[in-house]
């Protein structure tokens, strides 16, 4: 009955789309479709933004600078519309992260001798974490998120294409 | 038998000076502590020899036995690689050995990783005490350098290497992971006691054994010339696959035999082969990257022999071993990793911080200015490994030529891939969902599957989709279109499959218990949305709604 023929189960695409999945249903569920005035659209935008975000991210756990630099994110935005004091606890914490992740890297103004300094730190603005590695990992960093991002895009794209049939 | 190894050892160095006296009968007893193998190997070049003969592979084994000998005078390093220590105690000796293995050039050096790992690996089966084969060697190196003929030299190194018995491999997985170039140097260091000592020895060491490596191998030529450089601790899936390569290129030389024909290289791969098939496997997959260069190769080799080293010794006494191997592990894998004096366990830990480890090699001025270039060789050689991945993975990249057109194309891919991601997000937020959240799972399955055919469908999207959140204001009415045409995208969408649908109109609230029937049902959906076109269904979306006809597709 159903596809005898899967793909990987623990892969990065099934693990993303059983959580988007899972957090799609969850929005859905909150507020009904019918109320569709542009806010409210824009507000499910959003939440649908970072739950495809935090769902990507949480596939990848921490394993990467990016996926961990981006759940960080998340969290702190959450905390920070949840609750303002906890801004600052957060932003402790934020500052604390940073501060051990620049030790580790040393400089944030990375001339690596190679000299692409202006791409680089456009790339680093790009990917989320990016500040704080030198040239070398943040091409790794770089071409483990566009492989993600490229998995969430078909995943996204699949299911839109499936509803708005 | 190491002991009376060290003895025999202690017994030379007393005949001779702490100069490289090749006396031939100190030698013969040197060689005896090599072991079975070492010994008939070394007893028949060695006797034979004039130890200043230079030019027979016999003199330059005499002239390393006898170095060695002279070495174990101050075996002070009780470790295995006393190799440091004892030239520093034996100053003359040392000296006398530096300086010949300063005649060698840097490429000599450079040519030979592998065999000089194995005869490394030897050495270090021979010596327990890890002191006397690495000085041995060296002064084999340095000797080599003189002689022209390696043979006889390689024939006793793949003796020595075979007499370690195949804890090779073991000592080459102590490292694990982590990049053997930089334990090539730091390993003979911190596998001795003092660091000062080795600080100051630790380049006259590896300069003699770089020296002897590169006689011992001219094939490695290649190889060395990037490796040098490339004292890097980092345990990148790149290093470990090069580590492997390297790994796996001696063992299988070695196996090809343990005669005295065959080269160092074999019979090191031959003790290595017996315990670190599978370590190097495992190596080899840990190096997922693709990673060509060998550039770290002598450094791995090195650290490999350094490695050998250690499990020579672990696997000579069953006492050591437990305490050695892991504390001479511990220290490669702290060598290789460099990271903040951190000592954990070898190889599986990847490094929290990367340093550039650069030594200078022997000859070289080791001045702030060349390291620094060697460092940003290094580095520069990493970056353009990375940058030819990234290319493979951004579309329509491999005719772009140069670093920094190539980073604009990975920027602009990976700003269009997140404004995608939004546009999507946007479109999934407006869009209505037709059918039970059960159906999720099988949908799950279907997108997991990566069906063919969606994008054909973005066709018809257009209309339905809202597109960015600008529409909102200008446009209001256009956002709650798309509301009743999906409803109608539903009738189409019943109409195509079949009466049995019909329930789905309601849309939102499905009986669980249908939820069988529609998995298959819901199958058909998603194959016909993803496989047909149905253009009287594009048509029907769209006529309501033609002026929502502007997509970007991104």
């Amino acid at each position: 009955m159903n596809n005898p023929h899967h793909l990987n189960p623990t892969s990065l695409k099934s693990r993303f789309t059983t959580r988007f999945l899972r957090a799609l249903t969850k929005i859905r569920a909150q507020k009904p479709i019918s109320s569709s005035s542009p806010t409210e659209i824009f507000r499910r935008y959003r939440r649908i933004k970072v739950a495809a975000d935090k769902s990507m991210a949480y596939s990848v756990r921490s394993r990467r600078i990016w996926s961990k630099a981006m759940l960080w994110k998340l969290r702190s935005r959450s905390y920070r519309r949840q609750d303002p004091c906890s801004g600052r606890r957060s932003g402790k914490t934020n500052q604390a992260i940073m501060k051990k992740s620049s030790n580790e890297n040393t400089t944030t103004r990375r001339e690596d001798g190679v000299g692409f300094v202006e791409e680089a730190d456009e790339l680093r603005q790009l990917v989320p974490g990016g500040e704080t590695m030198n040239l070398c990992n943040l091409l790794d960093e770089t071409a483990h998120y566009i492989k993600c991002l490229t998995t969430q895009v078909q995943v996204m794209k699949k299911i839109a294409d499936f509803y708005s049939f | 038998m190491d002991i009376g190894e060290k003895d025999k050892y202690e017994l030379g160095k007393r005949d001779e000076h702490n100069n490289i006296n090749y006396q031939a009968p100190v030698l013969s007893t040197d060689w005896q502590f090599g072991g079975a193998n070492l010994t008939s190997a070394g007893m028949s070049l060695v006797p034979t020899t004039n130890p200043l003969a230079i030019g027979s592979s016999c003199a330059s084994a005499s002239l390393v036995d006898s170095f060695g000998s002279s070495l174990w005078e101050h075996p002070s390093n009780s470790q295995n690689m006393g190799f440091c220590d004892i030239s520093v105690q034996n100053g003359a000796s040392s000296s006398n050995a530096m300086e010949i293995g300063k005649g060698l050039p840097n490429s000599l050096r450079t040519s030979i990783d592998r065999p000089f790992d194995m005869g490394w690996n030897a050495a270090s089966a021979m010596l327990k005490g890890g002191i006397f084969l690495p000085n041995t060697t060296g002064i084999l190196a340095q000797t080599l350098s003189q002689l022209p003929a390696d043979s006889a030299f390689i024939e006793r190194a793949a003796r020595f290497s075979s007499f370690n018995g195949g804890n090779f491999c073991d000592m080459v997985n102590s490292f694990g992971v982590p990049e053997p170039m930089g334990l090539y140097a730091r390993g003979v260091g911190l596998m001795q006691g003092p660091d000062d000592i080795f600080a100051v020895n630790g380049m006259k060491s590896v300069s003699v054994m770089e020296s002897q490596k590169s006689k011992l191998d001219a094939t490695e030529a290649t190889r060395d010339a990037g490796l040098r450089v490339e004292n890097r601790a980092k345990t990148s899936p790149l290093e470990n696959e090069r580590k492997s390569e390297s790994l796996m290129q001696p063992n299988e030389e070695v196996k090809q035999g343990t005669g005295g024909s065959g080269n160092e290289s074999d019979e090191a791969e031959i003790s290595s082969r017996d315990g670190g098939q599978d370590e190097l496997s495992t190596l080899d997959g840990t190096g997922g990257e693709p990673s060509a260069k060998g550039l770290s190769s002598k450094k791995r080799k090195k650290s490999i022999q350094d490695a050998e080293i250690d499990r020579a010794k672990g696997g000579q006494t069953s006492t050591k071993t437990a305490k050695d191997s892991p504390e001479n592990q511990q220290k490669q894998s702290m060598m290789i990793n460099k990271t903040t004096g951190k000592q954990g366990s070898p190889a599986s830990r990847p490094p929290k911080e990367e340093y550039i480890h650069v030594r200078a090699r022997r000859g070289q001025a080791t001045n702030s200015h060349s390291l620094a270039e060697r460092v940003n060789f290094v580095r520069r050689e990493k970056i353009s490994e990375r940058m030819k991945f990234l290319q493979d993975l951004v579309p329509g990249c491999s005719k772009v030529t140069g670093k920094a057109v190539m980073l604009d194309e990975i920027i602009n891919y990976v700003q269009s891939l997140q404004r995608q991601v939004e546009f999507l997000s946007m479109k999934l937020a407006t869009v209505n969902p037709r059918l039970d959240f059960s159906i999720e799972a099988l949908l799950a399955k279907d997108i997991i599957q990566s069906r063919a055919g969606p994008s054909s469908t973005l066709g018809f999207s257009p209309d339905l989709s809202m597109g960015y959140p600008p529409l909102h204001p200008s446009q209001p009415g256009l956002v709650q279109a798309p509301l009743p045409v999906i409803g109608n995208s539903s009738d189409v969408i019943h109409r195509a499959l079949s009466s049995q649908l019909t329930s789905m109109t309601g849309g939102l609230k499905e009986p669980n218990q249908h939820s069988n029937a529609w998995e298959d049902e819901l199958h058909n959906v998603v194959q016909m949305n993803y496989g047909t076109s149905a253009p009287s269904d594009s048509l029907d979306v769209n006529g309501p709604r033609p002026s929502s006809n502007r997509k970007v597709e991104l």
